[in-house]
């Protein structure tokens, strides 16, 4: 084939090429513009103040989402603030101690089952470990439930980002004479902090959604509860329970919670990548 | 007449007591034998240089000397190697103390997420308790020596990322000297940079052995010939030849270091 | 042992240096034997096409000058190399002197126009025919980096040395004999230096090709007979 003809040939397949992946693109931008669209129409149309100070009201009569909305917040947090020193801990035991092992290795593989693990497996685990037990559900059971999600997140991303710690500067760290785990600790964690830190905003980010866990755990509660040996309520479990009703209000307020969460993981998602880029200053 | 020869060569690197002797050092990398029955005197306050072709074991045996290797798993270091008369691979002489008496700068500029002045004063202060004008001056003495105090002074709370390349290395040997060695070991210390820095890094270098023993891994052997007093030359692990630079770049011994030196082989 | 740089180019610098080096070497022999020649024959022709030849040899020497900074420069050589590179330099300013001495003996011819034939220019022939020897063979012992046939010119220097001695011996007693004959021997006398000092930077090229091999090792002993300072 002469020169011309290969080069025509070329062109034509990367036009092809390039047009597919293009429509492919906008193929699903054009689904996600769609959900986001609506979720946004019917909860605008749904916002009011009321969603953060009422609770949330029998079929029928007004009010909000705020003891789901709190329950939400208290169970997330708290799971993060177990799963998160776990996770880390974790991460960096793979990356600085156990990195070439094949303890290591090992951990890695469980830990990337956990970490795809289908939720709702998960909330039957801890249903069955706490739940059971205990003797009915409970914000506990939903935190741990949450926590299991959170876990495996932040092991695998404490892992990288400490692998991308070049390993020159933990050699450089230790031929000062300074001891390991001071190295980890005041080194280490300072050069990989916006990384393990985007891992735990996106973890919070992941399980601020999930329902089915918290289905199995936590289960739900119409009026405000602090308490976390009782059933408490939550955003998803809310907005589950509200869209599958026949009430029109109900399903507003689903729209709203539905909303909110969106907005909240928008939020988390540009913080964090704010806090990855800020950090990066350019090299020559 | 007779000694022009020992004349020219006693010039050319005046006598210097000993600082590290090697001992019929061997070294493997698991089943590797990477270092074999090699014997090496380190003089005191001079520059030595290792050269060879990549994976001859210079930048093995550089790491010998701190110890670096023992955080790896599988490597291990059999003979001898006296600093100042004692054996640093006896498992009795603490890690951290030779640390501290042996400071090492790397091939690519590592420094620490934090500001200029917390770079250096990190090593510092894991050895001494220092007030804060203490510490200020133990920085700037340490930056002077390095040969980047005029270019950092104003800008000693930024971060140390902000640094040019060759400043950076400037920082990465200032943070070694801060915590004043007795040895420098460079390994490769130039290779990431451009001209210009390596010429600094050079005349620092030239610099720096009034006060440390200096021990230079590098590949460019125009380097070693324009730094150093003393040149080794190793081949797939041991020492071919030792001897005083202007010797072992005019008139080697060994037809193997003539070779390598004139681009024979590589 | 691998004798060729991993820089070809390199290689072909190195010995484009030797090659105009020997270029120069038989230039100079060949000034040599013809400038003699023409001293014997009193051929004034064939002085003069040596006087001119010359320009050649200078001109090669300006080519070696220029080879060598260019190659320091640009290959930075050590050890060997450099010592192959510091010879070719002062080698060819051997050569060079070589040229000019034969140049010289020839312009004696044109002195030596009118004067009377003497029985001594059968010596003379005969000194150049040494020093002519002296200078081909160190040239060989350059081409073939051969510094003990190198040395053995550096000794048979003595001979040419003893040569020149008896050969100024008999001119001074020619011109005691007749003083017509002063103003010829005077001019041959000068010749007989050159072709003696010929034979001197034989010797220098011979002593470059030891160092080229040897560096700064010593060299063996040798004689000077050059006893003309203790003639009466």
């Amino acid at each position: 084939m002469s020169a011309d003809l290969l080069i025509l040939k070329r062109r034509a397949i990367n036009a092809v090429a390039l047009v597919l992946s293009a429509a492919a693109a906008l193929l699903g931008l054009f689904f996600l513009a769609w959900i986001l669209w609506t979720t946004l129409s019917k909860g605008i149309a749904a916002f009011d103040v009321a969603l953060f100070t009422q609770m949330t009201p029998p079929p029928g009569e007004p009010g909000g989402l705020a003891n789901a909305l709190f329950g939400s917040a208290l169970m997330c947090l708290l799971a993060v603030a177990i799963g998160a020193p776990i996770g880390i801990a974790a991460g960096t035991f793979l990356a600085e101690y156990a990195n070439r092992h094949w303890v290591g290795a090992t951990i890695r593989f469980v830990n990337d089952i956990l970490l795809s693990a289908p939720s709702i497996v998960l909330g039957l685990f801890v249903y069955t470990l706490v739940v059971r037990p205990m003797g009915g559900f409970s914000g506990v059971a939903g935190v741990i439930a949450l926590a299991f999600i959170v876990l495996p997140v932040v092991v695998r991303t404490t892992d990288d980002m400490l692998k991308l710690v070049p390993t020159q500067m933990r050699e450089a760290a230790l031929s000062l004479g300074i001891p390991q785990w001071k190295v980890t600790l005041q080194i280490l964690y300072r050069a990989a902090a916006p990384g393990i830190t985007t891992g735990v905003l996106l973890a919070l980010a992941r399980i601020s959604g999930e329902t089915a866990p918290l289905l199995f755990t936590a289960l739900n509660n119409q009026y405000w509860s602090a308490d976390l040996s009782e059933p408490i309520a939550s955003a998803p479990v809310v907005i589950f329970q509200y869209a599958m009703s026949p009430f029109e209000d109900w399903h507003a307020l689903a729209w709203a919670g539905a909303f909110i969460i969106t907005l909240f993981v928008l939020v988390l998602s540009l913080i964090a990548r704010l806090v990855l880029l800020r950090k990066r200053v350019p090299n020559d | 007449m007779t000694d022009l020869r020992t004349a020219v060569a006693a010039r050319d690197a005046a006598p210097a007591a000993t600082k590290m002797a090697v001992r019929r050092l061997n070294f493997h990398y698991g089943e590797f034998h990477a270092i074999k029955e090699v014997s090496l005197d380190i003089p005191e306050k001079r520059v030595t240089a290792m050269i060879g072709p990549s994976g001859c074991g210079k930048s093995t045996l550089l790491r010998v000397f701190n110890r670096i290797y023992a955080i790896y798993p599988g490597m291990r270091a059999s003979g001898e190697v006296l600093l100042d008369g004692e054996d640093i691979l006896d498992a009795r002489y603490s890690v951290n103390r030779l640390r501290a008496k042996v400071g090492m700068v790397f091939q690519k500029p590592v420094p620490f997420p934090m500001s200029i002045h917390d770079n250096i004063a990190y090593g510092i202060k894991h050895y001494e308790r220092l007030g804060k004008s203490d510490m200020a001056d133990r920085v700037e003495q340490a930056l002077r020596q390095a040969a980047l105090w005029d270019e950092v002074k104003d800008k000693l709370k930024q971060s140390a990322n902000g640094l040019s390349g060759g400043q950076q290395q400037r920082l990465c040997i200032a943070r070694a000297i801060a915590l004043k060695p007795d040895v420098l070991l460079l390994d490769e210390p130039t290779s990431a940079l451009d001209p210009i820095a390596t010429g600094r890094i050079e005349q620092l270098i030239a610099e720096l052995r009034n006060d440390f023993t200096i021990v230079i891994v590098t590949h460019n052997m125009q380097q070693a010939a324009r730094c150093s007093d003393y040149t080794a030359f190793m081949y797939l692990g041991e020492l071919v030849e030792h001897g005083a630079t202007a010797q072992i770049f005019t008139q080697p011994e060994v037809q193997r270091t003539e070779d390598y030196i004139t681009g024979r082989f590589g | 042992m691998p004798n060729e740089h991993i820089v070809k180019s390199y290689d072909s610098e190195l010995a484009r240096l030797t090659e105009e080096i020997a270029r120069m070497g038989d230039l100079a022999c060949a000034q040599l034997r013809a400038g003699a020649k023409a001293l014997d024959a009193r051929d004034a022709e064939a002085a003069r096409a040596v006087m001119a030849a010359d320009a050649e040899i200078d001109a090669l020497e300006h080519e070696v000058s220029h080879d060598v900074i260019r190659l320091l420069a640009l290959r930075q050589p050590m050890a060997r190399d450099l010592r192959e590179v510091m010879a070719a330099l002062r080698i060819s300013a051997d050569i060079e002197r070589i040229g000019d001495y034969a140049k010289n003996v020839a312009k004696r011819t044109l002195a030596l126009r009118d004067a009377p034939q003497i029985a001594a220019t059968r010596a003379l022939a005969s000194l150049a025919q040494l020093a002519q020897e002296l200078v081909a063979e160190t040239l060989v012992a350059y081409r073939e980096r051969n510094a003990e046939r190198a040395m053995k010119v550096r000794a048979r220097d003595a001979e040419l040395d003893a040569e020149y001695t008896q050969l100024f011996r008999s001119l001074l007693t020619y011109m005691m004999e007749d003083p017509r004959n002063i103003s010829g021997c005077t001019h041959l006398l000068f010749a007989a230096k050159n072709i003696e000092r010929i034979g001197d930077h034989a010797t220098n090229i011979a002593e470059y090709v030891w160092f080229i091999e040897h560096g700064d090792r010593e060299m063996p002993e040798r004689e000077k007979r050059d006893t003309t300072i203790d003639a009466r």
